[in-house]
């Protein structure tokens, strides 16, 4: 079913454990073969995308799911450092969020967030939304390999 | 009569003639003498009279003076009586000044609170919209992940303790939703267009397709005009008053119409429908935040129409209700009306 030979790579930007747990139970889910990476918070997740000191073999993700509340540096942080950024700014973010607030949908989208999704309350909900947007980041478009 | 003139000496009598002469000559002078008193006399009485005159005059002039002075005095009395006025008005005007400046002082300082609150409330409703829905979330999901997980390996009694779960969960988001709602309504500005009433009402029923297929619901309404309002507010209102009519009737299907009717300087619009009706005490008090008539059979938040109230309020309208109880319902609100602008 995949259009890669590789599997596809998910970094999963998120500090609350149940919710990287619903994430990889949805991807589990996934008719796309992937790994998974997580950063607790948006300072690793910086060191990660870098490759600094500690994080020297990180792979490269084909998508980030990105939480906007984090603790140290926050998402909107995050997502700018990866938008201006040459060799990052291709990937795909997905602004994954319990906040419906305008303000941070607005935001999100000026930083160049490619998604904004409000994470859905009940189990059924989440899945599915974890689906739909495996579905078309992983599934529907093409994506640049590097 | 004597004259202070010395008589000539007697002369001798050969010279009668002369003497005659003589006392001719001095009653002559005599004569004029007198005269010339007499004009002198009546000089002095002239001078007399004319300083008479004068005198006469110039008292006339004195009163006048004292007249213009005693005037003078009185105006100076008024003018300080005026100055007087003048000071205190000013008095009046420095102390009103301060009062001013005062209610001023505090409408700034009632201000800067008020956007304190404002913010604060952003704050709570930021807080609301994040916070508070993440643990109910982990509740939620959870719950539901057990489950569907371990169902098997569960009894039937679990089943409902996690139905009794995953229902007040739900309960409690759309309760922080509401809430939300209803206080972002307080916080935020109206943004006040050109809006055809007709066209939301459209979107409201696309909305409530759901529900409407799922009761069999019938919406019906009157041409509806165009009116300025807050789009979205609009949407929300007239979502909250049909989801309503949809759901308080319960043992037929529900018949919805809004109407609209043209009234001095406004539209009164109405949404009526068949339902269970509002008993006659509760009419005024459903419209208060968490003042619910129906606790179980009927899911609701009791905001619904406190954000109704609210909305209509924004607007510079009344919203109030008509009911018969066990026929059905009118909810009734005011919109400003635009002369040329319905449709």
């Amino acid at each position: 079913m995949s259009q890669y030979m590789q599997p596809i790579h998910v970094l999963i930007v998120e500090d609350n454990p149940g919710d990287v747990d619903l994430l990889r139970e949805g991807l589990a889910e996934s008719r796309v073969h992937n790994t998974i990476s997580v950063a607790g918070d948006g300072e690793e997740a910086i060191s990660y995308l870098g490759q600094e000191p500690g994080y020297e073999d990180a792979l490269r993700p084909d998508l980030i799911f990105l939480d906007l509340n984090l603790p140290r540096k926050n998402g909107r942080e995050v997502l700018d450092v990866i938008k201006n950024d040459e060799s990052l700014c291709h990937i795909p973010v997905v602004v994954l969020t319990s906040s419906g607030a305008t303000t941070d949908v607005s935001s999100a989208y000026a930083l160049r967030a490619n998604a904004y999704v409000t994470k859905p309350l009940g189990l059924e909900q989440f899945m599915e939304t974890v689906r739909a947007i495996e579905t078309f980041w992983l599934s529907v478009v093409k994506l640049p390999r590097g | 009569m004597m004259s202070s003139k010395t008589l000539a000496p007697a002369m001798a009598p050969q010279d009668s003639g002369d003497y005659s002469r003589a006392m001719l000559n001095i009653l002559d002078d005599f004569a004029s003498e007198r005269d010339r008193r007499h004009e002198i006399q009546t000089a002095v009485l002239n001078v007399l009279e004319d300083f008479a005159d004068e005198k006469s005059h110039f008292e006339a002039t004195q009163r006048a003076v004292l007249n213009v002075l005693e005037d003078f005095a009185e105006e100076k009395s008024r003018f300080s009586e005026t100055q007087r006025a003048m000071l205190n008005i000013l008095d009046d005007f420095e102390d009103g000044k301060q009062k001013v400046e005062t209610a001023n002082n505090s409408l700034r300082q009632t201000t800067t609170e008020l956007s304190r609150s404002n913010t604060e409330l952003e704050m709570f409703a930021y807080v609301a919209s994040h916070d508070l829905q993440e643990p109910l979330r982990m509740v939620t999901s959870y719950t539901q992940l057990l489950a569907k997980r371990y169902g098997g390996q569960l009894d039937a009694k679990a089943d409902k303790f996690i139905a009794y779960i995953v229902d007040g969960t739900t309960r409690m988001q759309s309760l922080i939703q509401d809430l939300l709602t209803f206080s972002r309504l307080g916080a935020s500005d109206l943004e006040l267009v050109q809006v055809d009433i007709e066209a939301v009402l459209g979107v409201v029923t696309a909305s409530l397709t759901a529900l409407i297929a799922d009761r069999h619901a019938q919406i019906t309404h009157d041409p509806l005009p165009w009116v300025e309002a807050d789009r979205s507010q609009l949407g929300q209102l007239l979502q909250n008053l049909i989801g309503n009519a949809i759901k308080f009737c319960v043992d037929r299907d529900p018949i919805v119409h809004v109407s609209v009717e043209k009234q001095d300087g406004y539209w009164r619009l109405g949404v009526s429908d068949n339902g269970i009706g509002i008993a006659e005490p509760h009419r005024q008090r459903i419209f208060q935040a968490f003042q619910r008539l129906h606790t179980r059979e009927i899911p609701g938040t009791g905001i619904g129409l406190a954000i109704c109230e609210r909305i209509v309020a924004r607007h510079g309208g009344r919203i109030w209700v008509e009911s018969v109880a066990g026929e059905g319902s009118t909810f009734y609100f005011t919109l400003a009306r635009e002369d040329g602008m319905q449709s």
